[in-house]
């Protein structure tokens, strides 16, 4: 079924930030997180081998101990500017749900990892209201740090809609 | 389910009735279980379709409920197929549907189980019922003689009735093929034992099981082979039709059992004419054909084995050891069934395996194996052949001058390779099963349209991937009926043509190359280019002033919804089958080539990998990545002379292979690869061959030929990037596996949309 899904569907299908432990990297001066559970390690970015033909944000794949996993750029699927990788560039392997009901290897490639943090329903809000200024489909929350806030994402959202052309412009008047 | 699901589903069974209705053979009544239960499961996905095409299914399922014969059934399947297809096709469409077709509800019903089943159990003869005079052929799948037969006897435990159901069905396998062979050579001493063994041994396993109705089905047939085994009487039409009957009944008893047993319809009874058959033996063993030994007084010993039978307590201790000859290993029949997998040591101790297995000497015994545990294994020794193959380009360097280390590594890796071929051979089973399957099916469709067809058999033994077996059965089945709908003449039509009045249909398979072949061809009429290129004319598939070379003719014969024929004769001509064939084909990474010679004959040759997990690759550079192509699709790889390549109306690049013109592909350009050779001189060109289609594609350089495990990109590249899979190749990076088959059909695709 490809195509683009109207706005208001996706904002119900991106659960909210629920209170819990988060891995916090880094993508451009930003600082983003994502919950643990959906974690399985972080490795350095090593040899990517491209795969023609697919949207801009799919780097590849990458061989992670035999196991061939997709490697995909979170600053190209957010449309982010572009940077060059520098030895602090890593790659989270996430584990996301599968077709077949179970999970798949996910890897994202990050800027930097900077910590794992926990974040109580004091600290968690929801995402505000920006009018349509940003893209926020997969934004699930925000949190208050001290040095500042974290913007909570759902990766199992971004991986379930990769086919999708990438990050279109949020539009009021959402295709049927 | 939603609309779009249900159609694909509703297209789906339909396709498998399809099949299974051209397994019902026209003298006897076989595997009408499997049929009703895709009736079952048609009805179910055509819930929220229109009332027409829900009514015609529940009168589908009617026929089946009440026992219709069968030759009455593929006449109204004939016209009830062709006619679901159409609906559901204008269902989905929204389009007004075909008239539909009325039937006559003329098949008389078989009486309400009430009445027949005092004994559920057993089988009693009608009182009204006096045995047919001989020499009148029985209508056994007339419903009158049907009575309803309980399947699972009470408080029999599960597992054991799957296992029974599988040695069962291995065992009328060896029936079906026994008998055969028996209608050409009736005195044939050996196979009569075989079949009169297989016979025993079933009703063996059914007393075991407390199935009173098989086992005294079985004893009955097994008198009709003793006498032919004592030679007191010869296996004429009549008793091979009988021993047929009998088989039929044990296979719909036991596929019903098997379903029972897996938890479908427990409980429920399904008509059986036992009785008709066991009528049928008597009336053959009354007036039998004279056989070599005089039928003169038999002694009073053989007149103690025919006696009534026993009680079937102490006799049947331990199952009587099947037959060895046909090895059929374990692992076919087995594994599909998930209840039967038996974890090491929990054999159940009525059935006596091990003593069965023991005797089976020749072959060295055999083991029951959790197929799961194969498959971990199979895997871990693809995962060491890499990490094998690392540690020796790894150590390359540091190992110059280390004699005893580079002997060291040597021996590893010829272990390794050893191990790896064991390993590939674990799951390789023989295709024997499939191509007799085939023998039976080409019997009942050659005497249903009236041709003489023989069946010749080559390479039986030759082993496949268990998964590819199960995956190369449909297509077999569809090009071995185009063979016989389309390719033989009927007897007339051959004399006419100087041939012999009787067709060969010839299946052959061997290895080659770290591949399967299987070749059907027939000696019929062949295809006819021109035909073919006027039908896809007329059905749209081809412009009217296209050119088409043969090949490519031919290759036409599998898209979809193509058929040459002017009668559609029941399911073949409807053009449903060939492309089916070729995309099941190539999902198992097989290729599929058409030659054919008007008048002479035609050939499919299925070209399939010997494991679906390695392949053989061409490795290949192009910048500064490494691509793998399977060399089953590579004719021939070289560096082309200045000039060889043309530039054809500004855009396409062709160059001449072989006496073809042959487009050209750069893979630098195709995949976005920067840094590869400019000038094709400077590069080399790899031709690839699909089907009949041909590319050459252009790479920098050859780096080398190799055996890689392939590993499946995932959901992210699914469908969509055109690679087969990826491959960790020796230094650790990955080589992405080009699926010819994708390169080939979408550059066609591109070059007519950019024309």
């Amino acid at each position: 079924m490809g195509g683009t899904v109207p706005i208001s569907t996706l904002h119900a299908a991106a659960t909210a930030a629920v209170p819990g432990k988060y891995l916090i990297f880094r993508l451009g001066a930003a600082c983003y997180g994502v919950s643990v559970l959906s974690v399985r390690e972080i490795i350095r970015l090593c040899p990517v081998t491209p795969v023609a033909n697919m949207p801009a944000h799919v780097r590849g794949v990458i061989n992670l101990r035999g196991r061939i996993i997709p490697l995909v750029d979170l600053r190209t699927r957010f449309r982010l500017p572009v940077a060059a990788d520098d030895d602090r560039t890593c790659v989270v392997v996430a584990q996301v749900p599968s077709a077949d009901g179970g999970l798949r290897p996910y890897g994202v490639v990050v800027d930097g990892v900077e910590e794992v943090a926990s974040f109580t329903r004091d600290t968690l809000e929801p995402v505000p209201d920006f009018g349509g200024a940003i893209d926020a489909r997969f934004l699930t929350g925000m949190a208050k740090t001290p040095t500042g806030v974290v913007t909570l994402i759902d990766l199992d959202a971004i991986a379930a809609t990769e086919h999708d052309p990438g990050g279109a412009e949020p539009s009021m008047g959402a295709d049927a | 389910m939603n609309r779009d699901d249900a159609n694909a589903a509703a297209h789906a069974l339909l396709s498998r009735i399809g099949l299974e209705v051209a397994f019902i053979g026209p003298d006897a009544s076989a595997g009408t279980a499997t049929l009703a239960s895709l009736l079952d499961e048609l009805a179910g996905a055509v819930a929220s379709a229109p009332a027409a095409i829900v009514s015609q299914v529940d009168a589908a399922r009617e026929w089946l409920g009440i026992g219709t014969g069968a030759d009455e059934l593929v006449v109204r399947f004939g016209t009830w197929h062709p006619w679901m297809e159409e609906a559901v096709t204008a269902w989905e469409r929204g389009q007004p549907l075909p008239v539909a077709p009325v039937w006559a509800s003329s098949v008389p019903a078989s009486a309400t189980p009430s009445a027949r089943a005092a004994d559920p159990t057993a089988a009693r003869p009608q009182d009204d019922h006096a045995p047919p005079a001989p020499g009148r052929r029985l209508a056994w799948d007339d419903p009158a003689m049907h009575q309803d037969v309980a399947v699972l006897p009470d408080g029999m435990d599960l597992e054991l009735v799957t296992l029974f159901c599988a040695e069962a069905e291995e065992l009328l396998r060896d029936v079906e093929q026994g008998v055969l062979v028996l209608e050409r050579q009736p005195d044939d001493a050996d196979t009569i034992a075989t079949v009169f063994r297989a016979f025993h041994t079933l009703k063996g396993n059914a007393a075991v099981m407390k199935m009173v109705v098989l086992q005294g089905l079985a004893h009955e047939v097994e008198s009709l082979l003793d006498a032919a085994r004592r030679g007191t009487m010869r296996l004429d039409r009549r008793a091979v039709d009988v021993i047929l009957a009998g088989a039929d009944v044990f296979s719909r008893f036991v596929a019903e059992a098997a379903r029972q047993a897996d938890g479908r319809d427990v409980g429920r009874t399904i008509p059986l004419p036992v009785q008709g058959v066991i009528d049928a033996v008597h009336a053959v063993l009354a007036a039998p054909v004279a056989g070599p030994v005089a039928a003169a007084a038999e002694s009073g010993d053989e007149r103690r084995d025919r006696a009534p039978l026993a009680p079937p307590a102490a006799e049947h201790a331990a199952i009587p050891a099947p037959p060895a000859a046909p090895p059929a290993p374990g692992p076919t029949a087995q594994d599909d069934v998930p209840v039967g997998d038996v974890r090491s040591g929990a054999v159940p101790p009525p059935v006596a395996r091990p003593d069965a297995a023991a005797t089976r000497a020749p072959s060295g015994g055999l083991v029951r194996v959790d197929t799961r545990k194969l498959d971990a294994l199979v895997d871990l020794v693809g995962e060491l052949v890499i990490a094998e193959s690392m540690v020796v380009q790894g150590t390359e360097r540091s190992r110059s001058g280390d004699d005893h280390l580079s002997r060291s590594l040597a021996r590893l890796h010829g272990i390794t390779a050893d191990l790896q071929r064991t390993a590939m051979t674990l799951r390789m089973v023989p295709i024997r099963a499939t191509f007799q399957k085939m023998s039976r099916l080409v019997r009942d469709a050659s005497t249903q349209l009236g041709k003489r067809i023989r069946l010749v058999l080559e390479g039986e033994e030759t082993e496949l991937d268990r998964t590819v077996v199960e995956e190369i059965g449909d297509p077999l089945v569809h090009m071995i009926r185009n063979a016989i709908d389309h390719g033989i003449e009927g007897p007339d039509g051959r004399l006419a043509a100087g041939k012999e009045p009787e067709g060969t249909v010839t299946l052959r398979a061997y290895h080659r190359g770290g591949h399967v072949v299987i070749e059907i061809a027939d000696d019929g009429r062949g295809l006819d280019p021109a035909r073919i290129r006027a039908r896809a004319v007329e059905r749209g598939l081809v412009a009217a002033d296209a050119v088409l070379e043969d090949h490519a003719a031919f290759d036409l014969i599998f898209a979809p919804g193509f058929s040459t024929a002017e009668t559609i004769t029941d399911l073949s001509g409807r053009g449903v089958g060939m492309d089916v064939a070729r995309r099941n084909i190539e999902r198992i990474r097989g290729t599929i080539r058409i030659d054919s010679r008007p008048g002479l004959g035609t050939t499919f040759t299925v070209a399939i990998p010997l494991t679906l997990a390695i392949i053989e690759g061409l490795l290949v550079a192009v910048g500064d990545q490494r691509y793998v192509i399977p060399t089953l699709a590579v004719c021939e790889s070289f560096r082309p002379a200045a000039g060889a390549v043309s530039l054809v109306h500004g855009r396409g690049e062709v160059v001449s292979v072989r006496g073809r013109l042959v487009p050209v592909l750069r893979l630098a350009r195709h995949f976005g690869v920067s840094g590869g050779v400019s000038e094709p001189t400077e590069g080399i060109l790899v031709a690839v061959e699909v089907g009949s289609e041909m590319r050459c594609l252009l790479v920098d350089a050859l780096v080398g030929k190799q055996e890689v495990v392939i590993k499946g990109l995932g959901e992210t590249f699914a469908g969509r990037a055109g690679f087969a899979g990826a491959a960790i190749l020796g230094d650790g990076r990955v080589g992405l596996i080009l699926d010819p088959a994708a390169l080939v059909r979408r550059r066609s695709q591109s070059t007519e949309t950019a024309a």
